[in-house]
């Protein structure tokens, strides 16, 4: 009779070895890298007190590293699965006899268990996250980035721990048996292990190309599990609406002005006063925290201009405000780098046309190189502290 | 030295990870808790003794080399769907923003997986061609006959 649970050398396939692992290990941290480093760039453009300033160049900078974040993390889900498959029958390894090399034994267990819990974690939550889907009650912003250190961390510890096999596994054949788990077939299964590499690969590619559209706007037609097609009002998706924000009524009312104060000088501007303004067109993307971007023409005020109505000096942070009733991002700082850009503008034009109220109307803050979140829509007033 | 330095590092990393969540609270931690704990258990208690029993199951069904194409298909198509859940299931659908998954995503997956399928008849049959056009010099040993009818499949 034997035991219900598989043991280690009940596997056999010659796929499940260290030569494959390791192949597929290196772009799998490849892709983890990616998404940890372009996830850190986020992390610091969303913070409203930036001990190095956020540059403002290039204006498509954000919009690079937050595609390549989603890109990294889709084309990682095929490579996971399958290094999880090669790797599986380690689940079921025996623990040694002595203590120390249990004791050993636990600590590389309880890092891969990490690892695996965490790696899984930052893909599925991620995954969700683009088609703003949240099935959890915990922060996903503060919860992600949390669990990012975590997995980036359990990374390099694994990677240490098997720096010497997988120096070998990548020096080595791949058809090499010298790396393999006793018990290994040595004749070809199914697939041989350049076809599952192969084909691999081809998975991790597909995975990108079916989605990657909503951000490499010449893939669109090919992305069918993107998550947006890229049209909307003035062929601009959005992320928010106006009646979600609760400023239809606010944002289309005679009476609207927006706010400009420094210190104790303030200023208000209605519509016509700002269309009446020098204007000034800048081609900007939008680009969405959660990967999708967009690139497009505005035009209005550069900010700067206001600023200077009221007597703001240069080099001076704004605090940016929405009419819009609630939410994390009513309230939030243009860093004075931004400010001072002249492609910084209260836009209020979209595409020669004026903004549809879905995109912010009466007018909108764009700028250049900054998380899409933080391009305030509706804009109520935009405040320099003396 | 090198593997010192990683594992140093990646120790501070994944503390200092630790700490951020634990600073959010316990609720917070909870939820994320199940999460973690969570996708490992649907890994491992579900989907990978699918995996072993959709492969047990072809082995026992089809010929061993007549499986390969079919392997292929799924590596490339089981990830693909499950990455594809959030968009399948519209869960994240709002009425009040039509662009956002504006996609009929059960067609374009039926079309991912048809182009899978005829990408993978065009390389057999390609393959079948070449076979029957170059003549074979000396006789192949069957695959794996010598290791028993089993090896390596699991």
């Amino acid at each position: 009779m034997r035991a219900p649970i598989p043991r280690e050398d009940d596997f056999r396939s010659r796929l499940r070895s260290p030569a494959v692992a390791a192949r597929i290990g290196l772009w799998l941290g490849i892709c983890f890298g990616v998404a940890f480093l372009t996830g850190l760039i986020s992390h610091y453009a969303q913070q409203p007190h930036q001990p190095l300033p956020f540059p403002t160049r290039p204006s498509w900078g954000y919009r690079v590293t937050q595609g390549l974040h989603v890109v990294a993390g889709t084309a990682a889900v095929p490579l996971l699965l399958v290094k999880l498959w090669t790797v599986f029958p380690k689940l079921f390894s025996r623990p040694p006899r002595r203590l120390a090399e249990l004791l050993l034994h636990g600590a590389e267990r309880v890092s891969i268990a990490v690892l695996v819990a965490a790696a899984i974690f930052q893909l599925s939550t991620g995954l969700a996250n683009t088609a703003q889907w949240y099935p959890w009650s915990f922060h996903f912003r503060a919860t992600h980035y949390a669990i990012g250190w975590v997995a980036i961390g359990a990374l390099l510890v694994h990677v240490a721990v098997k720096l010497p096999l997988i120096r070998s596994a990548l020096a080595s054949d791949l058809d090499s048996d010298a790396l393999d788990r006793p018990g290994t077939a040595r004749a070809a299964g199914v697939l041989s292990r350049r076809g599952l590499l192969r084909t691999t690969w081809g998975a991790a590619g597909i995975a990108t190309l079916a989605t990657a559209g909503v951000s490499v706007p010449w893939l669109r037609q090919v992305s069918v599990l993107g998550v947006r097609s890229g049209a909307g009002p003035q062929d601009v998706p959005i992320n928010k609406s106006a009646a979600s924000a609760g400023v239809l009524a606010t944002a289309t009312s005679a009476t609207y002005r927006l706010t400009v104060r420094a210190g104790g000088r303030s200023m208000s501007f209605s519509l016509s006063d700002l269309q009446a303004m020098r204007q000034t067109t800048a081609s900007l993307p939008i680009a969405c925290v959660e990967g999708w971007s967009a690139g497009a023409t505005w035009t209005g005020v550069p900010v700067r201009d206001l600023l200077d109505r009221v007597g703001a000096p240069v080099g001076s942070d704004v605090t940016v405000t929405s009419l819009q009733r609630s939410g994390p991002f009513r309230v939030t700082t243009l860093p004075a780098n931004f400010a001072d850009d002249r492609r910084s503008l209260v836009a209020i034009e979209l595409g020669g046309q004026p903004l549809s109220i879905d995109h912010g109307f009466p007018c909108r803050l764009i700028a250049p190189d900054r998380p899409g979140v933080l391009q305030t829509k509706w804009l109520k007033s935009l405040e320099v502290d003396a | 030295m090198i593997r010192v330095a990683l594992l140093g590092a990646g120790l501070s990393a994944a503390a200092y990870g630790g700490l951020l969540l634990a600073r959010r609270g316990w609720a917070n931690l909870e939820a994320t808790l199940t999460w973690l704990i969570g996708g490992v258990v649907i890994h491992d208690a579900v989907l990978a003794p699918v995996t072993l029993a959709v492969a047990w199951t072809a082995l026992r069904l089809v010929r061993r080399e007549r499986l390969a194409p079919w392997a292929v298909g799924v590596v490339l198509l089981a990830p693909l769907t499950l990455l594809a859940i959030p968009v399948l299931g519209r869960f994240g659908a709002r009425s009040d923003n039509p662009t956002l998954l504006d996609r009929n995503y059960w067609a374009g997956w039926c079309g991912l997986v048809l182009v899978v399928v005829v990408g993978i008849l065009v390389a057999r049959l390609a393959e079948r061609r070449q076979r029957s056009r170059v003549p074979v010099p000396e006789p192949v040993p069957v695959e794996g006959g010598a290791h028993g009818p089993r090896d390596g499949g699991r």
